[in-house]
């Protein structure tokens, strides 16, 4: 009996192995294998010489320094911000903590070129409306910050990425068995000691794939980049490659040139996952085991109104000031007009919603695409995850390399390797259609969705499913019964972690749009490089409403759904 | 396990939805790439359309640059999706033709209108005629400028922009012709007064209205789109004047030929031409007039005053110019 269903249940493990490293094959290593394929081989011969004389070049060497510069500030800033604000909701006296940690998660929401089209109106050095106050009421004679800078952009990034870091802290510190500290405390050790030798230890695997997220996220980052970086010549590899291809009027050459580019990213990116898998192993930690109490509270005491003061004003600054900026501008007759009543309408607004078809399709595009991906890339990544942390079985690695890939790609790189692969020369012709924006948003966010759902495995012992099996369940009805259930929250994560990004997408759909598939990113981003600044905060502005909107509908499903 | 059904049913009915939305799609369609943003072209479409409603028409509107990309990755995959082509950079259409890929059209309306074009064969038409100018934002300049020298002036110190001419094709045009004029000697010394490079050729108009800077090269149309909306700026042409025709083509295999063609045709026509001059450019067509808002040059001078260049030379050196420019102007030469 035990023979027969060991032995289905090492079927199901096959299956599903095959089908994990079939899915990342065809959606992930084709297009980026097709890539690198481009980028070495030129007219049938094999090219190294070409792509070393383009790393060399004195520009892409100074736009793969700007991506390590500003995805490094980017990563400490994000870090340092996520932590600290993770701990103060969790394990302190913060009043209205989970206030706070709900607006601490909004950010997360809000794309950050959005965010970088509000501080661009905020803060651009001439026009700027804080800027301007500044030099109209203090008579300064120039700007009090130029958002146009390295600064400029690492601190947007950080404003909009920290909570990569802050919902794998705050997830891992109220999972945390508080036995463990307590225990160290019966021992007689003292805060500073619980905090350095128990808590870190154990909180810092995902402070690191939260950190590890936002390097990757902030390498490849186009948007943020390109709104604030390409005026002043500031540019990273993504926006290099985004210039470069369209300087040549996309000709061959140049769409070589910017896989060539992508490589490098591919290789750094590798170098980190490496790195990270070199500082995980030291340590591994199952930290789920069965039981819970509520952790000790930190008594801030003095500090207590202090620090909530502080986190009140980071909203009110990272949040609040952002967005009422955008519907502000959106209101407006036209861009540089004061804010009067007179010059203030809903016109803008109406236009976009109901008379401009372009606005129109980008709404339905984005909520559709985004739901489409989520769903499909969160089923997939819980069964890629599986296999990765679960399946003792030969080149898994391989599978974990595959799933990140993506990440380390630019998104238009990732659209160059999908246009290559779906567009008619391997047979299946997705060009022009929503489907090809679909495989590759797919390609995209798998890392997403295999980071949440690993985290969620990782911390699943082994003796939970040993202890089904052993009872006599299946390998499925241990999935099903057991495992499923548990990793449910990390599913959840990866669907967040999916759909709310894909629904403002920018870099890839930008690549991929055909005249009917705009996504809400593109007209946002088109809008606003024809100069339409108003039109498209109007239509940023209706994006935030949809986001929330959709954010709370989530919260609310799933909030029924724990309660019943 | 309710909820894996749901979410599995939600997959299925998504897919529907998105199969749905692309059979729609697949219906016959007349699609139209141009540099053309949407105050102009959309007008056009829905003229168009009431004159054709048995023919669907899409348009994607972004900078020229932009759209020879995804023509050249359309080419790539085997198929281009655009039936037209309508924008501002008239060196792409020679090396289009060059390459095989226009239809020829000799429309019957070309005696109709003024054809800049001396090799006119149908391969492309003219269909506006657009102008440059130098925008400047009234509540921070306040004496208009007359020459183009005037951009050397301290009051322009950091303040005027220039669209990436490798994104827009009337800025490349400008650049080409600028240089052409007054010879590289122009741009250090707009260097010399830290001149910017913006982006798109909307961007540094919105730009010039908001303040960030105090003038800008300017297409006439989006100028005078955002005086109409009542920003403060206004429109200025130095005698060396800027003129990029705006040629249409139809592309070679388009499935909707016949309905292209149309098109053309009425984009030609003295209806949409009035639609054109309407929203502040210069129509071809000499049966209509600018109306007298805009203060733009005359039509029939046009030609006369605009600064000469051989369009076929300015094909071979694109990408050298676009380089030469942006390292002059970010001071890396």
């Amino acid at each position: 009996m035990s023979g027969i269903s060991r032995k289905r249940g090492f079927g199901a493990a096959q299956i599903i192995l095959f089908l994990s490293i079939a899915i990342l094959v065809v959606v992930v290593a084709v297009p980026v294998l097709l890539i690198f394929f481009n980028a070495f081989w030129v007219n049938g011969t094999f090219n190294v010489r070409d792509v070393l004389r383009i790393i060399g070049e004195p520009d892409t060497w100074q736009a793969l320094v700007n991506s390590l510069i500003i995805a490094a500030g980017t990563t400490i800033g994000s870090t340092i911000v996520g932590t600290f604000f993770a701990w103060l909701v969790t394990r302190t006296d913060l009043p209205c903590r989970r206030f706070m940690k709900g607006m601490f998660m909004v950010p997360f929401m809000l794309p950050s070129f959005i965010g970088a089209l509000a501080w661009k109106m905020l803060l651009s050095p001439r026009a700027g409306f804080i800027n301007r106050f500044f030099m109209v009421h203090f008579g300064l004679s120039g700007p009090i910050f130029n958002i146009y800078s390295y600064a400029g952009i690492m601190l947007v990034e950080v404003m909009y990425l920290f909570p990569f870091v802050f919902i794998q802290v705050c997830g891992a510190l109220e999972r945390m068995d508080p036995t463990l500290e307590e225990s160290a405390r019966i021992s007689g050790a003292g805060l500073f000691t619980i905090t350095r030798k128990i808590t870190i230890p154990l909180v810092l695997p995902s402070i690191l794939s939260g950190a590890l997220l936002i390097m990757l996220y902030s390498m490849a980052h186009f948007g943020t980049v390109a709104v604030l970086g390409i005026e002043n010549g500031i540019f990273n590899i993504p926006t290099l490659i985004y210039q470069r291809i369209h300087q040549s009027a996309g000709s061959f050459a140049s769409i070589r040139t910017g896989t060539v580019l992508a490589t490098v990213l591919v290789v750094t990116a590798a170098f980190i996952i490496w790195l990270q898998g070199k500082i995980l192993s030291k340590g591994h930690y199952q930290i789920i085991a069965g039981k819970s109490f509520r952790p000790m509270e930190l008594k801030l005491r003095a500090l207590r109104l202090p620090l909530f003061l502080f986190c009140t004003v980071w909203i009110g600054f990272t949040i609040l000031l952002p967005t009422a900026v955008i519907f502000l501008v959106g209101g407006l007759k036209t861009y540089g007009l004061a804010f009067t009543w007179e010059n203030l309408s809903l016109d803008n607004y109406k236009f976009i919603l109901f008379r401009y078809r372009v606005t129109r399709d980008a709404i339905w595009n984005s909520v559709t695409l985004g739901l489409a991906a989520a769903l499909i890339t969160m089923f997939a990544g819980v069964m890629i995850s599986w296999v990765i942390v679960k399946m003792k079985v030969r080149g898994k690695g391989i599978l974990e390399f595959l799933g990140m890939l993506p990440f380390s790609v630019p998104g238009s790189v990732i659209a160059l390797g999908v246009i290559l692969a779906w567009s008619g020369k391997y047979g299946v012709n997705l060009y022009n259609t929503v489907w090809i924006i679909l495989v590759a948003y797919i390609a995209r966010y798998m890392a997403f969705s295999l980071r949440a759902n690993s985290a969620a495995l990782e911390q699943v012992h082994d003796s939970l499913v040993e202890a089904a099996r052993v009872s006599g369940a299946t390998m499925w009805q241990a999935l099903k019964d057991i495992v499923l259930p548990l990793v449910r929250p990390g599913m959840l994560a990866a669907f967040f972690l999916i759909f709310l990004p894909a629904l403002r997408e920018l870099t890839v759909s930008i690549m991929l749009y055909a005249p009917t598939t705009r996504t809400i990113g593109v007209a946002i981003y088109t809008l606003n490089e024809d100069g339409e600044t108003v039109m498209s905060a109007a239509l940023a502005g209706i994006a935030l409403i949809i986001i929330v909107t959709g954010q709370l509908l989530v919260d609310r499903f799933i909030g029924r759904k724990n309660a019943g | 396990m309710r909820s894996t059904r749901i979410a599995v049913a939600l997959i299925l009915g998504l897919t529907l939805i998105l199969a749905g939305a692309q059979a729609a799609a697949a219906k016959e369609r007349l699609i139209i790439y141009t540099s053309m943003k949407e105050s102009l072209i959309g007008g056009i479409v829905e003229g168009f359309n009431k004159l054709h409603p048995d023919v669907a028409v899409d348009y994607q509107s972004a900078g020229a640059g932009k759209l020879m990309a995804k023509i050249a990755a359309e080419r790539e995959s085997g198929k281009v999706l655009a039936d037209i082509i309508w924008t501002s950079e008239v060196p792409d259409f020679y090396s289009m033709k060059q390459e095989g890929i226009l239809e020829k059209y000799e429309t019957p309306l070309i005696k109709e209108i003024l054809n800049p074009f001396d090799d006119y064969d149908g391969h492309f038409t003219a269909a506006r005629l657009g102008t440059l100018g130098i925008a400047i934002n009234t509540d921070l300049i306040k004496t208009p400028p007359a020459q183009w020298s005037d951009l050397f002036k301290p009051e322009y110190k950091g303040a005027f922009g220039i669209a990436d001419p490798a994104l827009s094709g009337t800025s490349y045009m400008s650049v080409a012709l600028l240089e052409k004029q007054f010879g590289w000697e122009f741009f250090d010394k707009l260097r010399a007064n830290e001149a910017r490079i913006g982006k798109g050729s909307g961007q540094v108009v919105d730009d010039t209205a908001s303040g960030e800077l105090a003038a800008s090269l300017a297409v006439d149309y989006i100028t005078n789109d955002k005086i109409a909306r009542g920003a403060h700026i206004a429109l200025y042409y130095p005698p060396e004047l800027l003129m990029a025709p705006s040629p249409i083509a139809i592309f070679k295999g388009s499935p909707n030929i016949e309905a292209a063609k149309k098109f053309v045709d009425y984009l030609l026509s003295e209806e949409a031409q009035t639609l054109i001059a309407g929203e502040g450019t210069l129509s071809v067509r000499t049966d209509v007039k600018n109306p007298p808002q805009f203060m733009l040059p005359d039509a029939s001078d046009i030609l006369n005053r605009a600064i000469k260049i051989d369009y076929i030379q300015m094909m071979a050196s694109k990408e050298a110019l676009i380089k030469k420019f942006t390292d002059t102007l970010q001071g890396r030469k």
